[in-house]
């Protein structure tokens, strides 16, 4: 072998295992934890010795290993160190970290040193914005790994080199302002009309006899087509608007706390609405004006929304903003629902077999599917 | 509203990965009223949040440990970041330590102080070597796109034979890492015009092995491994994994033999004890791998190899190391930006017996990473997942490459 190509093997070999796939992961990254509690407000730092020993001379003896003593020696530093490389502040000013517990404390890779502090700020209020920039310097692939929670929720985040800063809100942090999370429960609105078959199923049977030519009794100058169809569209929104304005009344009632109704009685209420609706389209034991049927019952569907809306806002402060923006998600979902079956039903309802029994069945079906949930639901109270 | 929500939620994270959003049907939740609640809550906390928030309950803080209890080793050669080396060469050999630090040990700590010093090295100062060493930092973390182009440019632009030998040497094994086997075998030809050598005839017989030549590969790579001098034992040793990987490619029992052999020639070598274990796991052998994985347990492939070992003996150890793992996959993912998917599949896969985690991070990976175990990975998660189309495209692009393997299970192609 040249000398040439045995030099050049020789290096090649030093980085011929750097060319194989990094299938062995281990030990792990460099990550320190930060656990803020709003509620309080404390804050917890955990730092990996092994991490704090590239920073502070914490091997003193210097026989490389790390005891207890020589961590309970190195306290003031790494306290000295946490409170220059982390801060809170809110409009206020910086808030201090007073130490009230300090020890080691255990990850996946190895001890870590670990310090509880109550967040002090000169407001008194709860910190707004967290900066951290400890061991990027020395590893640029570190990572503060933060959980913020109020009591209520709970957030992570991740700390980074180039993501310093961070927003301690629980639930808005992320998110980032009210217009993302008006979008976010938008969305949430429109998916909970589209997937929840209850209040799809109370629609359909509500819009269904719109959807019916009139009936020869009505004027006959009014039978036209043309007239027909300005009459059921007229009808229709008069139902869509009773609905509408009812439901919004009362999930805004409940989901501000001013009204609030147990669960499981408004579920169990709302399969029997649609089972009524149905009946009351064969037998108008209630009346012909679906508007006041659809209002009645849109009061109930409202807490209905609301239960869900709850659910989600659990620690979401701008409540107000939720609500708007889930309300006119439901809305949304609802009008799109009606402007692609209305007029594919509006035109089946040109055929005789359409309204002798289409329609029959498809009430039969959903009043049988609603009073078998009524059943179900009313077992579960 | 309390933290009620946090059940649900971390059901979710254990059946849904992180970034996939709950899959719910609809006329079961128009059912029952009180499952779509949950479900609704599980919406919101993962498009908000992203994350479980189970994993961050922390240990409580111990005060009164002992004064002479030894905590922790610290890792020798400790990071002087103060002083930056000299000149080039000196920083070049120090992130080259880093490296090969980070694979010995599998610790990525070292990969972020290689970072930290290429951060820190002037622009204007930068050498070849500096340039592949930091395309092979950029691999390591899965920069696959950046790392190739730093290697393209010192095949373009370098003067030094010597550099753009390793350049074509490790972009080689980028790309057939990531199956792409054309450019793969460029590179290893031109490897070979340059370098002419078992190195050079390894990655081609690789990359054949791959194409649907692997008895060939095998045969010619066997001839001329034994005709070699055995002095040179980074040549043979790599020669000696890739006979290793293509004897088990077609299902062989000479598989053993060679790994043992690279171990012997290269006992730090995780990459070929991970894959020696995991053909002893496929032969049956749990003894052997729980032997060849003791005191590697913080290595994640290894560790979760011999996780499976310890369950299929249903060993005492099982459950506690499982736990582990779970510990330390749950600080993974909550620090995001996952280096080590594979393991993780394979541990929901083969620990948990969770399909749909498995297979989300099976796929995540295959859409880096290629060689036969995480094919493999992909194709067993997608099969336990009854996930047929997604069988169908893997078994597609292997048809495409011509790519048969023993390892892979049963299927029709």
């Amino acid at each position: 072998m040249t000398p040439i190509i045995q030099r050049l093997t020789t290096s090649l070999g030093l980085l011929l295992l750097m060319t194989l796939p990094l299938t062995s992961w281990a030990h792990k990254a460099s990550d320190s934890f930060i656990y803020v509690d709003q509620s309080e407000p404390q804050l917890r730092i955990d730092l990996a010795l092994r991490d704090l020993a590239l920073i502070l001379p914490l091997d003193r003896n210097n026989d490389g290993q790390l005891n207890g003593a020589e961590v309970r020696q190195s306290r003031d530093a790494i306290t000295r160190l946490v409170d220059g490389g982390l801060t809170l502040s809110n409009a206020s000013g910086r808030c201090q970290l007073v130490g009230q517990q300090w020890g080691l404390s255990r990850h996946s890779d190895g001890p870590y040193a670990a310090g509880q502090y109550q967040v002090a700020c000169p407001d008194s209020q709860p910190p707004a914005s967290m900066e951290y920039s400890l061991l990027f310097d020395q590893d640029p692939l570190h990572r503060g790994l933060v959980s913020i929670s109020d009591g209520q929720g709970e957030r992570l985040a991740v700390l980074a080199p180039d993501e310093q800063k961070l927003a301690l809100d629980v639930n808005t942090g992320t998110l980032g302002s009210s217009f993302q999370l008006f979008g976010t429960f938008l969305y949430e609105g429109v998916i909970h009309l589209l997937i929840g078959l209850d209040h799809i199923l109370f629609l359909l049977v509500l819009m269904l006899p719109a959807t019916l030519p009139l009936k020869p009794r009505q004027p006959a100058e009014m039978t036209r087509h043309r007239d027909n169809l300005r009459v059921r569209l007229l009808e229709l929104v008069g139902i869509v608007t009773a609905f509408t304005v009812a439901h919004s009344i009362t999930l805004a009632l409940a989901a501000l706390n001013i009204v609030t109704l147990p669960i499981a009685w408004v579920e169990t209420v709302i399969a029997l609405s649609i089972a009524v609706a149905a009946l009351n389209v064969f037998w108008p034991f209630l009346g012909h004006k679906t508007w006041k049927l659809a209002f009645g019952f849109g009061l109930i569907h409202g807490f209905g929304f609301a239960s869900v809306l709850g659910d989600l806002t659990s620690g979401v402060s701008q409540t107000v903003v939720a609500l708007a923006g889930f309300n006119l998600g439901v809305e949304l979902g609802q009008l799109g629902l009606l402007v692609v079956l209305f007029p594919v039903l509006y035109l089946c309802g040109r055929f005789r077999l359409y309204e002798r029994a289409a329609v029959p069945a498809m009430l039969l079906m959903v009043g049988a599917l609603s009073l078998y949930w009524v059943a179900e639901r009313a077992t579960a109270i | 509203m309390t933290r009620t929500t946090n059940k649900p939620l971390t059901t979710c994270f254990k059946s849904c990965g992180l970034r996939r959003r709950p899959v719910c049907d609809p006329g079961l939740t128009a059912l029952h009223p009180a499952l779509r609640r949950g479900v609704f809550s599980l919406l919101a906390l993962t498009s908000a949040l992203s994350m479980g928030t189970a994993l961050a309950a922390p240990t409580a803080i111990e005060t009164d440990f002992d004064d002479q209890e030894i905590l922790i080793t610290l890792p020798t050669g400790a990071v002087a970041t103060d002083t930056p080396p000299a000149d080039a060469n000196k920083a070049a050999d120090q992130i080259q330590t880093y490296l090969i630090q980070a694979r010995t040990q599998g610790d990525p700590r070292y990969l972020g102080y290689a970072r930290a010093l290429l951060d820190r090295w002037p622009e204007q100062r930068m050498t070849d070597r500096l340039v592949i060493l930091n395309a092979s930092l950029n691999q390591s973390l899965h920069q696959f796109e950046p790392a190739r182009e730093q290697l393209t440019d010192v095949i373009n632009q370098s003067t030094d034979r010597e550099q753009v030998i390793q350049a074509h040497l490790t972009l080689a094994n980028l790309e057939l890492v990531q199956g792409r086997y054309a450019p793969a075998r460029e590179h290893c030809e031109q490897l070979f015009s340059a370098l002419p050598g078992l190195i050079a005839t390894s990655c081609q017989a690789q990359v054949d092995a791959r194409t649907g030549s692997a008895q060939t590969a095998y045969k010619s790579l066997l001839a001329r491994t034994q005709r070699s001098s055995t002095s040179d034992t980074v040549s043979l040793s790599w020669a000696e994994g890739t006979l290793a990987d293509i004897a088990a490619q077609l299902g062989r029992p000479e598989a053993e033999q060679h790994w043992r052999r690279v171990l012997t020639l290269t006992p730090d070598d995780l990459y070929a004890r991970a894959q020696l274990s995991d053909w002893l796991l496929e032969q049956g052998d749990a003894r052997a791998v729980i032997n060849l994985t003791d005191g590697y347990e913080q290595v994640d492939s290894l560790a979760v190899i011999r996780a499976i070992a310890l369950k299929r003996l249903e060993h005492v150890d099982a459950a506690p190391l499982a736990d582990r793992l779970e510990e330390r996959f749950n600080e993974a993912r909550w620090r995001g930006n996952l280096l080590h998917q594979r393991d993780l599949a394979r541990y929901a896969l083969d620990i948990e017996g969770n399909t749909d985690t498995a297979l989300t991070y099976a796929r995540a990976n295959w859409q880096d990473q290629r060689e036969p175990l995480d094919t493999r990975l992909l194709l067993r998660a997608a099969k336990a997942a009854s996930e047929d189309s997604i069988i169908a495209d893997v078994r597609a692009w292997l048809n495409g490459h011509n790519q048969q393997d023993a390892r892979y299970p049963e299927g029709e192609s």
